[in-house]
Formats: structure tokens, sequence, C-alpha cells
């Protein structure tokens, strides 16, 4: 599969999906205008990507901030990875800095919701 | 039992409306009091190389709303370069009372000029030699000011404070008009240096000596508003067009003035979703404008902070931002949280009002229900108020 790789700007995240890598890596600012502009080709990748993964997936988060628009897409990405956990391994490293609680329980609203995937959550 | 516990937490609740009710009265007659003064941008606080930067952008974007990329525009840009760097040079002398006394960067349109003013602190024994130099500049005429500049360059007349004092007679040239200063004591060690240009927007709107008193009672209403910012203790404050852009550069200003806590994290997420909430359901005056809008942030006595923003909504989206917010502040956290989740899996991304987590997000991190206000400003049009409470936890 062709990988993604979006660099990062003033608002959108830096974005690498690289099977042949194993590199999944979503990092720094969230705060689009239109997250679902910006979110939903990586989401359809997702899918795609799960017709065919890894035996193991290790997504990594590493957000400093992100607004409500992209939490809402966040989800839809989550639950995308929670089908491919249905028949593979799923890891979500979900990184915080260990003063923002928030991004913490950002982190765990999602893993209440997908199941599947195995979170672990890494203060920095 | 239950029936005391429950009791007390209604208390509880009914003293904070009060407290925070009096907050946004305070809040809001600040803003009217400030929205009469047609200012394009202010900024108060402190001005490093970085925050000027970002302040020079926002301020550019603003005056090329409304100028476009032009020649004047051009001018003003470098009258504002030079005026913020005067600033950020002067105020190395006043480490110590910055935070108590901090500078002011303001743009101000009125009729056929524009206004950029700067007021920063000096130290007294400097006043007589600025107050000599601007003398000087106002005496000269175009040629005179010109021969000046040369001669300055040439000469190296280098000031003490590297100037050369050159930025002053860079600002005087480009603005084509007099320079006029002013000198508001503070305590023995220091005052505040007012200066304030003014640009004609039409060529030929050069000065004659009688329009002095006019500059006199622009510069008063920017005093006034300083005192105002001061007291009230406003970190943060924008009157503009609101663009995503522009939430980037304030964004940046949050992070350049604030240490790195939850509090300032918290800061600069609830004022993320403010302001996009502003651009996205705004109501647009002139369709080539943008939104505009009012944001400032207080630090109250007791250490939190208050976000308050201010723009236009239609009648039909007063209804629904109305209906929303009383509908959050019925609920107690528990309860939103539990409608959060919900609403995380709503995919509905095209009625945001509706399923947007905006407003929740502001109750989650808040630590009182979230206080709003609607003036009718026509028949269809209101002036919508809304500001969100940020606990200090640091």
């Amino acid at each position: 599969m062709e990988p993604i790789i979006l660099q990062p700007t003033d608002d959108t995240p830096e974005v690498i999906l690289n099977p042949e890598e194993k590199i999944f890596r979503i990092e720094r600012v969230s705060v689009p205008e239109d997250a679902f502009e910006f979110y939903q080709p990586i989401i359809q990748w997702i899918k795609e990507y799960g017709k065919n993964p890894l035996p193991e997936t290790v997504f990594e988060f590493n957000l400093e901030y992100v607004n409500t628009a992209s939490n809402k897409q966040l989800m839809q990405l989550m639950l995308a990875l929670d089908e491919i956990a249905q028949n593979a391994t799923v890891i979500v490293k979900w990184f915080y800095e260990s003063i923002d609680e928030d991004m913490l329980e950002l982190g765990k609203r999602y893993q209440k919701i997908a199941k599947r995937i195995n979170f672990e959550f890494i203060e920095i | 039992m239950l029936q005391i516990i429950k009791f007390i937490r209604k208390a509880n609740i009914m003293a904070m409306q009060i407290i925070d009710d009096s907050l946004f009265d305070k809040a809001f007659d600040l803003f009217t009091r400030i929205k009469q003064q047609n200012f394009e941008y202010v900024y108060r606080g402190f001005f490093s190389h970085n925050i000027s930067k970002k302040i020079l952008s926002l301020a550019d974007v603003n005056i090329q709303r409304s100028l476009g990329v032009s020649a004047l525009q051009k001018r003003i840009y470098y009258i504002m370069v030079e005026g913020l760097q005067n600033i950020s040079m002067h105020q190395e002398d006043a480490d110590d009372y910055l935070e108590k006394y901090p500078g002011i960067f303001a743009i101000q349109k009125q009729q056929v000029y524009y206004y950029v003013t700067t007021g920063n602190l000096v130290l007294n024994e400097r006043i007589p030699d600025l107050k000599s130099r601007i003398d000087k500049i106002n005496s000269l005429d175009k040629d005179e000011l010109k021969q000046l500049h040369k001669e300055v360059l040439r000469t190296g007349a280098i000031s003490d404070k590297g100037g050369a004092g050159l930025g002053l007679i860079e600002i005087a040239r480009k603005s084509g008009n007099k320079l006029v200063a002013s000198f508001e004591l503070v305590n023995d060690k220091y005052s505040y240096f007012y200066l304030q240009t003014r640009i004609p927007i039409q060529k030929g709107e050069e000065e004659t000596g009688d329009d002095y008193s006019k500059l006199r009672s622009a510069l008063i209403s920017i005093k006034k508003l300083h005192l105002t910012l001061n007291v009230e203790n406003i970190l943060l404050y924008f009157n503009g067009f609101f663009t995503q852009e522009n939430l980037l550069n304030l964004l940046s200003i949050i992070k350049g003035r604030m240490n790195l806590s939850l509090t300032t994290i918290r800061l600069s997420n609830v004022m993320v979703e403010m302001i996009q909430n502003i651009i996205k359901h705004g109501h647009k005056i002139d369709d080539n404008e943008g939104v505009p809008g009012i944001f400032f942030i207080r630090q109250l006595d007791s250490g939190d902070f208050a976000l308050l923003s201010g723009n236009y909504v239609t009648q039909e989206k007063k209804k629904l931002i109305e209906d929303k917010l009383n509908f959050i502040n019925s609920k107690d956290l528990d309860e939103i949280s539990e409608l959060y989740d919900e609403i995380l899996l709503d995919m509905d991304n095209v009625d945001s009002l509706r399923t947007g987590l905006g407003f929740y997000d502001l109750r989650i991190k808040s630590s009182a229900q979230l206080q709003f206000k609607f003036l009718k400003v026509s028949e269809n049009l209101y002036f919508y108020i809304l500001q969100t409470i940020i606990k200090n936890v640091n």
C-alpha cells in the first residue's frame, strides 16, 4: 500500500502511515477549521489497510492541541482501528504531557469505546 | 441526608452563579466601553521578539482586510515594525516592572486616518532626551527630515539605546505627519511613554497645526483603554476579524507569554473552541471582511481566568445556541461527560451546532456554568457574548 506522509502545518498534525516501515503516527497540533476534510482520506486509508493488515499494528498518537472537531474524526479513526483489531493485534500508544490530564482523559474516552484496541498510555 | 447534600450542592451552584454574574456584567460593561472606539487591533502585554512578530502579522491581516495589499498598507506595516521595535527596546530597561505595567500596541481607524499607537515604560531620566528628539523631528519639514535621516545614517550618531533615533525619524517620514507623544508618571522610576502616529488613508491629508488637538483626543482614548486593560488585568485582547490565521497567531502569543501548564493548555484549547465557534457561526456584516468579533482573557483576583467572546449572530442561530447552552447548563458534569461520548460517535458532520462538541468541551474544562447574553442589534441580528471561566490549577 502507498504510504501516507503529511508534513505538519500550524494547524494540522504530522501524519505517517507506512506499513512497510511499520510506522503509524499522528503527532503535534490538530486544530484545523475543517477536520472532516483533513481526516477523511486518512480514515479511508486505514479502512483500506484493514483489508490486509500487518499481524501487529502499533499506532502512535502524540498530540499537543486537539480541537473538538478533530476529536470526532479521531473517534472515527479509532473505530476503524477497532475493526482491524477483530482479526489482528492493534496497539495504540497514547502519549501525553505529564501535566496534561485533559489529553490523558481524551485517550481514555477512546479506550472506553474502542474496546478491542490495546491502549498504552505513556507520560512524556 | 441525601436531601441535605442535594441542598448544599444547589446552594453552592447558586452562590457561584451570583459571583459569576457580577463578573460577567463587569466584563460586558468593559466590552461595550471598548467597542465604541473603533479599534482595529489592540494588544496589551509583554513584547518579546516572537510575540512582536505575531502581533505584526495579526495587525497586518486586519489592515489588509480593509485596505488590500497596497502602498498604504505597506507604509502602515513599516510604521508598526518601527513602533514594535521601539517598545521591545525600551522594555529591557524595565524588567522588574513589566508584569505589573505591561505595554500596549493599538491600531485604530477613524474617518480618513489610521492611528498606530504604542505605550511602554521608560525610565523617567530618559524623558527629557526623548522629548527633545521628538520636538526636533516635529520642527522639521519633509526635506529637512530626509536630511536629518541621512545625517544620522552617515554620522552614526548612535543613541545609547542603539536605535540612533532612526526609528522615530522613520515613523515621522513614513506617516507624513507629526509625532504625538505623551508621558504618564507611573512611579519615581518609570513613566508610560505613549507615541501616536497617524497615517492619512488618502494622500494629501497632510497635517496642519490646528489638527493637533484632534490627535491629542485620539491618544487620550487609547490611554483610557490602556488604563482599563491594566485595571481589569486583561492578558490578551483581540478585536477585529476572526480567521483561522488570526487564531493561530493568538495561540502562539499565549504560548509565548505563559509557562506551559495544565491551565495554559486549557486556556489554549478553550480559546480554539470559542474562536472557531465564532468563525463557524458568527455573522458576517460584510461578505468580504470575515467575521467581526472580540475576544479577551482576564485574570481574576482569585487567579482564575475568564475568557470572553463577542460576535454577531442571526436570530435563527441565537435560538439554536441558546437552547444548546441552556441544555448543557441544566446537566451536571457526569451527565455532560456521558453526552460527550455519545456525540463523539455521532457521524453528522454537517450541522455542527446540533452535533458539535465545542460547548460540551467548554463546560467540562470550565469550573462554572457557561454564561451568555444576547443583545438585540436589529430585527434579525443579535450580539452574542459567551464567557468561560478556567480555574487556575497550577
